[in-house]
């Protein structure tokens, strides 16, 4: 496998003469660009070098020689780099195939029939590594951001579920367990555990919630908290004991849970400001005595630790997932500010790339259409590939041969062999 | 010259129960009373108290936020059942006092320190109250740092100097629990809990700062019947609040003593 991308560039260079590999190699490494370069000698030589490291830029001749071209190796290049770019060394620029070529990647060519020195060489080389470093970096901060959310996307299941944020008080297991325990021990025949919250910030500010013996949240209590039962308690801060279940005097209504019982053993939790956790026990056969308020006043207290250590420890959760989620919504603005931008290895070849491919279309004898519609519909191929992959210029393909056929059909036209 | 202590002894004699407690005049009429608490169910109380012969005053007051410099409007309701237990306490001792609201829990049920100083200022010194009741209490970690408890010692303080009778429940598991402002007595009164076959009694017992105990049974409210020193305290309210009707410039020391007299003199047998 390649490699991870090193901050420099790397440049592949591949021809079967030696002199040639060796003189760029040279121009390249003194010329301060600061790229690392590579060189091979044949397509075979040119694959392990890229299955070893990242390849940018490869400059390529044409013609390998022992029947290796060029433009496959190109092909075969961008295999381990998708987003490689090419110059190709050649003495037919003019015999290129555009389409291919473009698609493929070749963005500049070196012809081998004109003046070739280092100057011209370093130019185009310069060219190339301006337009590849802003998509390299895209490329690496979309790989970073990728990989950030992979990880946070791991970990935050795990943070929701160690503490359920939502709740406003993290009725962890155990104080289920205790809460079952103190009804168990004073035979109460059953229970409820009440928290009241409130938090300015919140719409509606105050919360009521009631979870039954098995932990299971209740139907939501329709009387408010001040004029509860267990509003009542928490004035007390003690363990209280009503002999009588009943609604008292325009300043207390019963909740659904507390209609119909003979007694009730209720204990304030004093959790946190802001939070009011309350037990209520009923109906005891024989009714609820002092050993029972003990028992509930020892069971508060732990129940009270318990639930604040819990408080805490989602406290420091909620500080986890705020700053994860922050981050994540970081990435992901930055991620659609990248995806707005057009990635610049879409850009359309350089304008001398591209008169160079017009002068050899329009050379072409056999050519019926205007050189630039050509060069437009490739562009068009070009970047469609580049996008979407071979399987959406696989339909492109069909969709014209459709037209064609449609258009054929309607003119009489005789479908020609391919 | 006569021996001090037959002085002390005539006088004494004179202040019974019977002649200050049961003195037709003596039902709060004229004197302005603050329950610093959880609110008061205002139609509640109307409802109960309007139905005797001496139909209650308007109540008046205000809640006491964190958030909040200034007092936020009364509306006539409470935020939990306590405040207006321990009004209803007031009520039935001296059904003719003014009677202010100052809610200091509201719907957070939770009281700092800041709001408690903030309210007890704003009742003496707005409402003119004479006689403020305080049914809670503050642990010491609230109260840190000491600045804090400072502050709150600082405004009993003023309320002592200023002719203004505090009165604070201990802690339902005093001394082993020790809550403010009750410890801070003697500038206040501090109250614990005993139960007394008439709500009129009290004795002067000091222990770990806490000097008087008052009758910790209610009479409104769905744990008023629980022995708490939230309703010892008020019943020390409502006494002192008749007695103030009879004579409304006592200064504190004054009726704390007239009060150690009255227990002297109407000592309860051992319950």
């Amino acid at each position: 496998m390649s490699s991870g991308e090193t901050s420099a560039e790397t440049v592949l260079i591949v021809d079967d003469e030696e002199p040639v590999r060796k003189t760029f190699r040279e121009w390249l490494e003194g010329s301060g660009l600061g790229c690392n370069v590579l060189t091979a000698s044949d397509a075979e030589a040119a694959l392990v070098q890229a299955n070893r490291h990242t390849i940018d830029l490869a400059i390529l001749d044409w013609n390998l020689g022992a029947g290796n071209d060029g433009l496959q190796l190109l092909e075969d290049l961008a295999v381990f780099n998708p987003d490689i770019v090419a110059i190709m060394i050649t003495g037919f620029a003019h015999q290129a195939t555009p389409l291919d070529a473009m698609r493929m990647g070749v963005r500049d060519y070196f012809d081998k029939n004109q003046h070739l020195d280092r100057a011209i060489f370093l130019r185009a080389v310069s060219r190339q590594l301006d337009r590849i470093r802003p998509a390299r970096r895209e490329r690496q901060l979309h790989r970073g951001l990728i990989a950030f959310r992979s990880a946070v996307e791991k970990v935050l299941p795990l943070v929701r579920s160690a503490a359920a944020l939502n709740d406003p008080v993290p009725l962890s297991d155990a104080v289920r367990h205790l809460f079952r325990f103190l009804q168990q021990t004073t035979a109460a025949a059953d229970g409820v555990l009440l928290v009241h919250s409130y938090d300015a910030e919140r719409t509606p500010a105050e919360e009521l919630r009631a979870y039954s013996i098995a932990g299971e949240e209740l139907p939501a209590p329709p009387v408010p908290f001040s004029r509860s039962i267990a509003g009542g308690v928490v004035g007390l801060q003690q363990p209280s004991i009503l002999t009588e279940v009943r609604a008292s005097g325009g300043t207390v209504e019963l909740q659904p849970f507390e209609q119909n019982r003979r007694c009730l053993l209720a204990a304030p939790l004093n959790v946190a400001p802001g939070i009011r956790v309350v037990i209520e026990l009923f109906d005891k056969p024989g009714g609820f005595g002092d050993a029972d308020r003990r028992l509930a006043a020892a069971a508060a207290d732990f129940g009270t630790e318990m639930l604040r250590q819990a408080l805490a420890e989602r406290q420091t959760h909620r500080v986890l997932f705020d700053a994860v989620e922050a981050a994540l919504g970081a990435g992901d603005a930055v991620a659609l500010a990248l995806a707005s931008k057009p990635a610049s290895a879409e850009d359309p070849p350089p304008p001398t790339v591209l008169d160079q491919l017009k002068r050899g279309l329009g050379d072409n004898p056999g050519s019926v259409l205007e050189a630039g519609a050509t060069l437009r519909l490739a562009e068009a191929v070009r970047v469609l590939a580049l996008r979407h992959g071979s399987k959406a210029v696989e339909h492109c393909t069909r969709l014209v041969e459709s037209v064609r056929a449609l258009l054929d059909e309607a003119s009489g036209v005789e479908e020609s062999p391919s | 010259v006569s021996d001090p202590a037959d002085v002390f002894a005539q006088m004494l004699s004179l202040v019974t129960p019977e002649r200050l407690l049961h003195d037709p005049r003596a039902t709060g009429e004229g004197v302005s009373v603050c329950v610093v608490d959880s609110g008061i169910e205002r139609s509640a109380l109307e409802a109960k108290h309007n139905r005797t012969d001496s139909p209650i005053h308007p109540i008046e007051g205000a809640m006491f936020a964190p958030d909040s410099t200034e007092p936020l409007p009364y509306d006539g309701r409470q935020s939990s059942p306590h405040g207006t237990t321990v009004a209803d306490i007031v009520l039935s001792l001296a059904p003719r006092v003014r009677l202010y609201s100052a809610d200091v829990f509201g719907p957070r049920g939770t009281c700092e320190p800041e709001v408690l100083v903030r309210a007890i200022r704003w009742a003496a010194d707005v409402w003119k109250c004479k006689v403020i009741n305080l049914s809670l209490g503050i642990p010491e970690q609230r109260l840190q740092p000491p600045l804090r408890r400072l502050q709150l010692q600082r405004v009993i303080e003023e309320c002592y100097h200023n002719d203004v009778l505090v009165i604070a429940a201990a802690h339902n598991d005093h001394p082993l629990t020790r809550s403010y402002p009750a410890v801070f007595a003697p500038p206040l009164l501090s109250v614990d809990k005993r139960l007394f076959p008439d709500p009129l009694q009290f004795t002067y017992e000091p222990r770990a700062q806490i000097e008087f105990s008052a009758h910790g049974r209610g009479y409104l409210g769905p744990f008023a019947s629980e022995p708490a020193t939230s309703w010892a305290a008020p019943h020390l309210t409502g006494i002192a609040a008749r007695i103030l009707s009879l004579r409304p410039n006592l200064k504190p020391f004054e009726m704390k003593t007239i009060l150690y007299w009255l227990s002297q003199a109407n000592r309860p047998e051992s319950p």
